[in-house]
Order: structure tokens, then C-alpha cells, then sequence
């Protein structure tokens, strides 16, 4: 084991800092300028459609990602006590009941909590449990709750699914004018969808650099740098960010740079990132030289959005989402991954708390060993808890994994 | 016709009989490991028991059964051990309203009416964390006798901290705090305190009412009474012998039965 | 063999209670002719599967901790129990296995399902989980109709309106057959009513309408005042045995409302045909069923319809069944316990592994009910 430090930080992390902590900050004091200003709050799911949001003028907060703050922060399990206190069981999403536990444990969470919501908003194309929770907000906060159901797809999608989410586009359209008191405005739309395209391509071609061997950025960028994404996907602000990131990750493919001083390794990752160990856990791959080139996770969110009538194009972008899909699908795409990255194996977590990423994983791993030959490793714990994670287990299993592939 | 009353608490660790004489003064008791067949024991303690006194099964006009061996033993009624706990209780501290009872595999909390009918209680989940299995695996792992930890966690400098809800997960933790040379009253008290923890987040669940009286096995480790009234910030009753409660409130209602 | 009482010694509610108890496991030696197609949820159209020409067939977990090596620990048992039965290749005579997208882990079992046991054999329905609204029904109605022309594929014969109409008529008679027993449910022996509620779900339609009718009459001579025992209402998912009914009953309670998706939530909701537009039948009577906790109607819906049920059976107090891991059921819990309480409904919450109540519920449902009186 070297004492040296075998990763390399990035200079981008300096401009993340800042644009995080600006969207936060405004967030924090929402009350302050969100109503002079005639732009209400929404808490929203990861997979909502912001765009359509962003073009009412309203300020959307996520959740799930304030879930990954408390984990960092190491304050999840003190919440989720806090939500099983109440009756909430402890094997639901623990980003959910952190979050409830949040609403009345304002004393250790953090930024004392998110700012109270004027509106939710969820879109089940990554659970059903997002659907529970929100019912749990909007009980809580007696606020409007807006749900986008975007059908499960066992194959493609079917024209049927389409109308009904593009129907559902117009309610929601109707909903937002009543609540918002604003006309919808397509040409808004247009712009802000375009604006989250641009975002979306930069992270996209981003992540692509990472074919390069040796690659610019570890597991850990990703999931660090993903934060704009979720939070400031349709703005300029997201744009530029994504803009320096690219400069400099494209500046180390040139000058072949690598995230890892000594990569002998190349992985891919599946599933959410395990928050509440992240550097302890990667650092037990970063330590033998083993690199995680590529992700499904952070990868979700280099989504295309379409051409073409703009609500269309919003029912078919989030009604595709990968977790919304079959297994079939995941697979296919975790193989062009390996393949696209020539990864030399996969890591899966198998996260207690998000049964529709787990539960399949066991059949896509079978499936994609079988296709690329290449081995993949699960390993349990959560995203959020530490108190599903099993450290010894763990390092033992992951030692193993890597010895087996000539770390 | 018999003028004693009989609670027998067959417990999953431990099995407890309580007889009390007419007055419903307790007689004499007696506990015993419940081992493989607690039927037995309690059959054995009863005789013990009655012989010690110089009675015959035939002065016992009721007996009433509870804890988890009470289905299969001859009692002229069974009655679950939360209601019995709460009966017990409320005899011993008329002033109690909630029971916090931690025994070998369940944990309870029990919000008591006056006069000690159950208004609402709380159980653990399906698993050992909270309980005192969890103590008794962790004593072991720790190769400490199970009667000292609650002491011995008293005297910890820092306290380690055990944040796995699965047993065998906190098993490997305290293991690696072993490894990692840490006290043994340290990696205790963060053993005590994971209990105290559990049973706190669970108390909030009925709501907690003082008088508060801590009862059953674990009421016994001054280590996790010390964690559960900081914890609660309340101070805690702790009745003289905290394992027979449930076997007196048996008793008690054996005798209402007559 | 079911452990029943039969007093009446009535043959055809002996045969309904002992096929309550195989499950299914002699299907192809009793009904030699019949072809079944398995489902999971309520929420699979049984009119679809009888109008092809086949039968539908609940799928419930067999006895015992099932864990195949492709679902994780933390995955109901439900899910690992039928995985399990069937990679070790106990259904494999059926024609094919429909899923009706509810919760997180049907979905994911479905995806299983089509890479172990085939897409060919294998059909997914994805109901709205909105249900109201003009864009809910008309979406429903073709994934209806997707599902039906898959069904036909799978059994050669493409289903018409007449097939449909005859499908309709059929669930109807079982479900007007099974809301009378659900009437004489206070007076009758909790796990009987289970029991014969389930029967329903696995027996050949036609088979099981004929059995209740004549079964009936027995019930009604069975049926007699509960008299101290306590009345209480049950909701929750799954229950593939009568175990905690019969719990319930040995500790002095009484199920008087039931709201288990294999118990009388199965058959609930309207059953009026418009004989002209048979489909649009099905799709309305799946729609306004009482729902599950994976649909949303309104904010209150469900802790209002239980309300309701209560009090119309005059339940004393209710037990929330979770299965260990299931979601819905376990996020549902927390608002139905809050909701029913504030109606003066004492609410248990209680958590099973599986179906089987043991030692640690028989404690909590004793206090429980001894807490009512």
C-alpha cells in the first residue's frame, strides 16, 4: 500500500464547489426573493421533468440529492431513526425516510432542513417509492403534490404510453398555469430544453473521454461532478460549469493525464454510490490501481432530448429513463459500456434502499458475463445508511475481486 | 380448595414463577435458565417453590401463563407477557405510565392507563438488535461475562461507536474495533448504547409519560439503564427485581380470576 | 389436507378448502382439461385470461424461507417463494405468466421472469398508477387490449366481444358468489372465509362458482353470532395460507372486514356489464376497485375507504399486515395507522416474514386484542 496519494484532484472541483454552493444558498433563502419575484419552490424528483418546471419560473429542489448531503454529512442514520420513530419501516429508502426524518430533526440536519415546498412534484420512471414518499410530503406540508406516471417499459415504448404521458404533459401544464399564475410559454420551453440539452451532451461527451486509456476521471468525479446535473439541468449556469469541466478533462486526455497515478485496472459501476463511505470504499480500488472508468448512475442523466414537438419530446425522454426498463435493456447497455470503455470488470452495488436498480442486478450480471467474459462483483450495502454496510465483509470480498483480476 | 395464585413467565432465556398467597403478598418466587424445554423448568421451579413452603399442588387455585412458552403450558389461562408486564408494573409503581421492558429476544414499550391497562405499546422488529441476544453476542465476542458489561461500559473513555442494526453486521464492527485496539469498556459502551438507542427511537413510537419504569433482563445493566435515561433525557425506575414483573402481573391476574 | 372444521361435513366446502390449501399443486390431475396461465396481483385481469380460453391461476409462495440465487435478501418472499417454485420447474405447464406492474418488486420479477422463463410465456400489463382522468382510462383500455391480443397468441385463439362478454359475466358471478360470503363474515370462522376467498383465485371459474352455490347454503347454516369476540378489520398484501386468521380467531378476535389482496379486495369493486362495450367493463371495474397502496386516487383514499369499512362492520380495532420488504404496504402503514386511529380505530401494525403468524406476532396480536377489551 503507498503512502502517497494515487489519485488526482481536479481544478473544476474549486467551480463545482461554487456553483453548488451558489444554488444552495439561493435555495436556502428562497423565502426571501421566491415570492417578490413570483417563483414558487418545488421539491422534485430526480427524473422530473424540470424543464417544463424551470419554464414557470419555478425553483426545483431535489430531495434526493439533500439524501446524499445527509449521508456525507453522516447524519442519515440519525434521521432515518428519526422517520422509524414515526412508524416508517427501516428497509424503505433510506433517502426517503432521511428525508422525513429531516422535516422534524431540523436540529442536526443539514441547512436545517430544505426550505418548505409551495409545490411537488414526482415522476415514478425511477420507483415507485418516489410516489409514497411525496404522498408523505404533501400530507406533511399539505402543498399541491404533481405526479407525472410514466409506464414502465417492458420493451419499447408503445404509442399508448406516449399519448397518456403527453396528456398528462398537458395537465400538468394546466396545473403549473393555476398554481404559478403564468401563461405557458413554449418558446420558454424550447429555450430551456435547450439549454438542458447542452448540459446533457457536455456530460455525455465528458464521460466519453473517459475511453481514453489511462482515464481522466475515476468513479469518484462522477459522482461528485453529477452534482450540477441533477440540480441545474435547463440553465446557463449548468452549461458553463460543464463547459470548464470539459476543458480540463479534455486537456488531460491530451496530455494523457490520469485520475490514477498507476491504472491497471479499468471498472465499470452499477448502481447509486454508496455516500456514507465513499472516498473509504473506492479508495480500496484506487489503492491496487483499479479505476472506475464509466458508471450507469451518473450516466442515467446524459439523457437526449429529442427534436420535435416539445412535450412529445419530454414524454419520451423521461418515459425512457434506464430505470424505468427492462433487464434486457440494462444489460445491453452495461455491455456496451464494458465494451466502449474496455473495462476489464464491473462492480455492482446491490443497494438495499432502491429495490428497481437491485433486483435485477443478479440476472444482468449472469447475462453480461456471459457476453463479455468479464467478471462482475456484487456487494451489498446502501446508499445513504451506514448501518447496512459491513466493512470486513466487504474488503474481504473486494480484495478477493481484485486479486482475481491481477492487482 | 387452594388459597395461592401462580404467574408463570416462561421466557425465551429465562423462565420465572411468582406465587402469591391469598393477601396477594408475594410468597416466594424463583427464575431458572429456560433452556431447551421451559415447560419443565417452570414445572420444576412450581414444585421447588411449593415444596420450600410446605404447600401442595392443590393450594394453587389459578395459575396464569405468559411469555413465549405459554401456549403449551397447562394454565388455567394464558395471557400475553404485555399485558401481564403492564399488570406487574403498575402493582409495583402505581404511578407508572410507561414500561420500558428489554428481555432476552423482545424489546418493549408499553403506555399504561391508571391502573395499568395497556393504552398502546411497541415491539421490536424481527431481529435481535435492541434485545439482550444482542448484549449477550456482543459479551461473547468480547469474552466478557454478561452480568459485567453494563459496569465495565460505565468506566469506557470514548466511546466506540456501533452503527450496524444487524447483529452479525455489529459483531464484524466490534471486531474491527478489536482489532483496531480499542478498550473493551469503550467498544461496551458503545454496545449498551445501540440498545439503548434502539428501544429510545422505538419509545417515541407510543409516545413516553412519566413515571418511566425500566423492566425485564437487561434492566439489570446499569450500562444501558445509564444510556437510556440520558437518551431520554428522563430518569428511569427500576424495580427491586426487574426479571419477574411480567410473572407477577400473571400472578395478579390469577388471582382476579378466583 | 386442511385443518379446517367442516361441521356440516358439506362436500363441496370440503373441496374448497382443500384446494385453498394445495395451492394449485394438483391442477393437472384435477382439471385435466383446463389450461392455466399464472398472475401475481389483483390487478391482473383474470376476464382477459378466461376469454382466451385459459385459466388464471394465483400464484402463491409454497412453505418455507425460499432464496434463489437471482433476488437479494431484502426482496419479499412473495417474489423469492415463486422464483423459486419456478426455476425448480413446478410451473412449467403453464401457458405463460402475466404481471401486472404494481410495486418495484413485480416489476423487477417480470424482467426476471422473461429472461429466465422466456418472452414468449411471458405478458406485462402496466396499469396506470394515476386512475383518474379521461387520459388514465383510454391509456388503460389499449394496454387492455395489448394484453388480450398476447393472451389470444399465447392460447391460439384470438379473443371477440362474445369471448369477453362470457369472461365478464363469469368474474362477475364469482365476485357477487364471493361478496356474499364476505356479508356472513362476522358470523363465520375467520380462516374459513379466507380460505374460501382464496379457493377463488385458484380453482377453474367455473368450477369454483359452481362449488360456492352449492356450498352456500352450509355456510349460511354455519353462520352464527360471533358474541364476545372482537371485531377487526385486516388490510395488507399477500396471504397464501390462513395463519393469521386463524390466530386471530384462537385469541378471541373475529375478521369482519378484510381488505388482503388475496382476501376479499380481490373480488371488490363494481360488477354492472355494459354488455356493448365489454372491455371498457373490465377497465372501469380494475380502475375503481378498491385500491392497492402502489395506485393513487386521492391523498386519503385508502385510509377512508378502510374508514368506512370499519365502521360499517363495526371492527373494534384493525391489523395492518406488512410482508417483511414490501414497500407499498410498509409506506402505507404509517398514514392508514394514523388515519384509522383518528377514527377511533385502534391500528396494530404488524410485520410477517411471510404468510405464517408465529410466536413473536401471536404476542403482539394477544396484547393487542386484549388491549380492546
Amino acid at each position: 500500500m503507498s503512502q502517497k496519494r494515487s489519485y488526482r484532484p481536479l481544478d473544476s472541483t474549486r467551480d463545482l464547489k461554487r456553483t453548488i454552493t451558489r444554488y444552495y444558498t439561493l435555495t436556502r433563502f428562497h423565502r426571501y426573493w421566491g415570492r417578490p419575484l413570483g417563483r414558487p419552490l418545488a421539491w422534485v424528483t430526480s427524473g422530473a421533468p424540470v424543464e417544463l418546471l424551470r419554464a414557470f419560473k419555478i425553483h426545483p429542489v431535489y430531495p434526493e440529492q439533500y439524501g446524499a448531503i445527509c449521508s456525507t454529512g453522516k447524519v442519515t442514520a440519525e434521521l432515518c431513526q428519526a422517520a422509524e420513530a414515526l412508524g416508517y419501516s427501516q428497509d424503505l429508502c433510506t433517502y426517503a425516510t432521511s428525508s422525513i426524518g429531516s422535516l422534524t430533526r431540523t436540529d442536526i440536519a443539514p441547512m436545517k432542513g430544505l426550505p418548505r415546498p409551495d409545490l411537488l412534484v414526482a415522476c415514478n420512471n425511477i420507483c415507485g417509492t418516489v410516489l409514497k414518499w411525496y404522498e408523505a410530503l404533501a400530507r406533511h406540508f399539505r402543498v399541491p403534490l404533481l405526479v407525472l406516471d410514466t409506464p414502465y417499459l417492458p420493451g419499447e415504448i408503445t404509442p399508448q404510453a406516449r399519448e397518456y404521458v403527453v396528456e398528462q404533459f398537458k395537465d400538468m401544464t394546466s396545473s403549473l398555469e393555476k398554481i404559478t399564475g403564468r401563461r405557458f410559454n413554449e418558446g420558454e420551453l424550447r429555450r430551456v430544453m435547450g439549454l438542458s440539452d447542452e448540459v446533457t451532451t457536455l456530460w455525455r461527451e465528458i464521460r466519453e473521454y473517459c475511453r481514453a486509456k489511462p482515464s481522466p476521471l475515476n468513479g469518484t468525479d462522477l459522482f461528485i461532478h453529477m452534482a450540477p446535473i441533477v440540480v441545474l439541468r435547463g440553465t446557463q449556469q449548468g452549461v458553463d460549469y460543464y463547459r470548464k469541466l470539459k476543458r480540463e478533462v479534455g486537456q488531460r486526455v491530451r496530455e494523457g493525464k490520469a485520475a490514477l497515478e498507476n491504472e491497471k485496472i479499468r471498472l465499470v459501476w452499477d448502481n447509486i454510490a454508496i455516500w456514507p463511505k465513499l472516498f473509504g470504499f473506492f479508495k480500496m480500488f484506487t489503492e491496487r490501481g483499479a479505476c472506475f472508468v464509466t458508471d450507469t448512475y451518473t450516466g442515467g442523466w446524459a439523457m437526449e432530448i429529442r427534436d420535435g414537438d416539445p412535450l412529445e419530446s419530454l414524454a419520451a425522454t423521461y418515459t425512457e429513463v434506464f430505470l424505468n426498463r427492462s433487464p434486457d435493456f440494462r444489460a445491453r447497455q452495461l455491455i456496451q459500456f464494458i465494451r466502449d470503455y474496455s473495462a476489464d470488470g464491473f462492480v455492482m452495488h446491490s443497494n438495499r434502499s432502491c429495490k428497481p436498480y437491485s433486483l435485477v442486478q443478479e440476472v444482468i450480471r449472469r447475462k453480461v458475463m456471459r457476453e463479455t467474459g468479464v467478471p462482475g462483483l456484487v456487494v451489498e450495502a446502501d446508499m445513504a445508511d451506514p448501518r447496512a454496510y459491513a466493512e470486513e465483509p466487504i474488503r474481504n470480498r473486494v480484495q478477493a475481486y481484485l486479486e482475481a483480476l491481477g492487482a | 380448595m387452594g388459597k395461592y395464585f401462580l404467574g408463570v413467565d416462561i421466557g425465551s432465556l429465562t423462565t420465572k414463577v411468582v406465587l402469591l398467597n391469598e393477601a396477594g403478598e408475594i410468597a416466594a418466587r424463583a427464575t431458572g435458565r429456560s433452556g431447551y424445554g421451559g415447560r419443565d423448568v417452570a414445572r420444576r421451579l412450581t414444585a421447588g417453590l411449593l415444596d420450600e413452603k410446605g404447600l401442595a399442588g392443590s393450594d394453587v387455585a389459578v395459575t396464569v401463563a405468559t411469555g413465549y412458552g405459554r401456549i403449551t403450558y397447562p394454565a388455567d389461562r394464558e395471557m400475553s407477557e404485555i399485558t401481564c408486564q403492564a399488570r406487574g408494573i403498575a402493582h409495583l409503581f402505581p404511578g407508572a405510565r410507561t414500561v420500558i421492558d428489554i428481555g432476552g429476544q423482545d424489546s418493549k414499550v408499553i403506555r399504561l392507563l391508571p391502573g395499568g391497562k395497556v393504552a398502546d405499546f411497541a415491539m421490536n422488529d424481527k431481529c435481535a438488535a435492541g434485545t439482550g441476544r444482542f448484549l449477550e453476542v456482543m459479551a461473547g465476542a468480547l469474552e466478557v461475562p454478561l452480568e459485567e458489561i453494563g459496569d465495565l461500559s460505565l468506566q469506557a473513555g470514548n466511546q466506540c461507536d456501533i452503527s450496524s442494526f444487524c447483529t452479525v453486521f455489529a459483531e464484524s464492527e466490534v471486531i474491527s474495533h478489536v482489532s483496531a485496539g480499542a478498550p473493551k469498556a469503550d467498544i461496551l459502551a458503545g454496545v449498551c448504547n445501540s440498545v439503548a438507542a434502539r428501544v429510545a427511537s422505538m419509545s417515541s413510537r407510543t409516545g413516553l409519560e412519566p413515571e418511566i419504569v425500566f423492566t425485564g433482563g437487561v434492566a439489570r445493566n446499569s450500562g444501558v439503564a445509564a444510556s437510556l435515561a440520558k437518551q431520554l433525557g428522563c430518569g428511569l425506575k427500576i424495580p427491586e427485581d426487574p426479571v419477574i414483573t411480567a410473572a407477577l402481573g400473571a400472578a395478579l391476574f390469577a388471582r382476579g380470576l378466583a | 389436507m386442511t385443518d379446517i372444521i367442516n361441521p356440516t361435513g358439506n362436500e363441496q366446502l370440503e373441496l374448497l378448502l382443500e384446494e385453498s390449501s394445495l395451492r394449485g399443486a394438483r391442477r393437472a390431475e384435477r382439471y385435466p382439461g383446463k389450461k392455466f396461465f399464472g398472475y401475481f396481483c389483483s390487478y391482473w385481469p383474470e376476464e382477459a385470461v378466461l376469454a382466451a380460453g385459459l385459466e388464471p391461476l394465483r400464484l402463491l409462495p409454497g412453505p418455507g424461507n425460499a432464496t434463489p440465487a437471482e433476488l437479494p435478501a431484502y426482496c419479499c418472499s412473495l417474489a423469492r417463494g415463486v422464483l423459486s417454485a419456478a426455476t425448480g420447474g413446478s410451473l412449467r405447464d403453464l401457458a405463460g405468466v402475466g404481471f401486472a406492474h404494481t410495486c418495484d418488486t413485480m416489476q423487477c420479477l417480470g424482467g426476471i421472469w422473461e429472461e429466465l422463463q422466456g418472452r414468449d410465456k411471458t405478458v406485462t400489463l402496466v396499469p396506470p398508477v394515476m386512475l383518474k382522468g379521461q387520459a388514465a382510462f383510454s391509456y388503460y383500455k389499449k394496454e387492455m387490449t395489448g394484453c388480450l391480443n398476447r393472451l389470444g397468441e399465447i392460447s391460439g385463439k384470438s379473443p371477440g366481444v362474445d369471448d369477453l362478454r362470457k369472461a365478464v359475466n363469469l368474474c362477475g358471478q364469482a365476485r357477487l358468489l364471493a361478496a356474499e360470503v364476505d356479508r356472513l363474515r362476522p358470523q363465520l370462522p375467520s380462516q374459513l372465509v379466507s380460505s374460501i376467498l382464496r379457493a377463488g383465485q385458484i380453482m377453474p371459474k367455473e368450477d369454483y362458482i359452481e362449488t360456492l352455490k352449492a356450498a352456500l347454503p352450509a355456510l349460511n347454516q354455519m353462520a352464527k353470532d360471533p358474541g364476545d369476540r372482537q371485531g377487526l378489520l385486516v388490510s395488507g398484501a399477500v396471504l397464501e395460507n390462513d395463519s393469521l386468521f386463524r390466530m386471530i380467531e384462537e385469541l378471541g378476535g373475529r375478521v369482519v372486514a378484510d381488505d388482503t389482496c388475496t382476501g376479499y379486495r380481490h373480488y371488490a369493486g363494481p360488477v354492472e356489464m355494459d354488455p356493448e362495450a365489454p372491455l371498457d367493463t373490465i377497465v372501469r371495474r380494475y380502475t375503481e376497485m378498491p385500491p392497492c397502496p402502489c395506485r393513487h386516487r386521492e391523498l386519503e383514499e385508502r385510509a377512508g375507504y378502510l374508514g368506512g369499512l370499519a365502521r360499517e362492520r363495526k371492527a373494534r380495532g384493525a391489523v395492518v399486515v406488512i410482508r417483511k420488504y414490501c414497500d407499498p404496504h410498509a409506506w402505507d402503514a404509517v398514514p392508514l395507522a394514523a388515519g384509522l386511529s383518528s377514527l377511533g380505530i385502534r391500528t396494530l401494525v404488524l410485520e410477517l416474514e411471510g404468510a405464517d403468524a408465529g410466536g413473536p406476532e401471536r404476542t403482539r396480536l394477544q396484547a393487542f386484542i386484549e388491549s380492546l377489551g
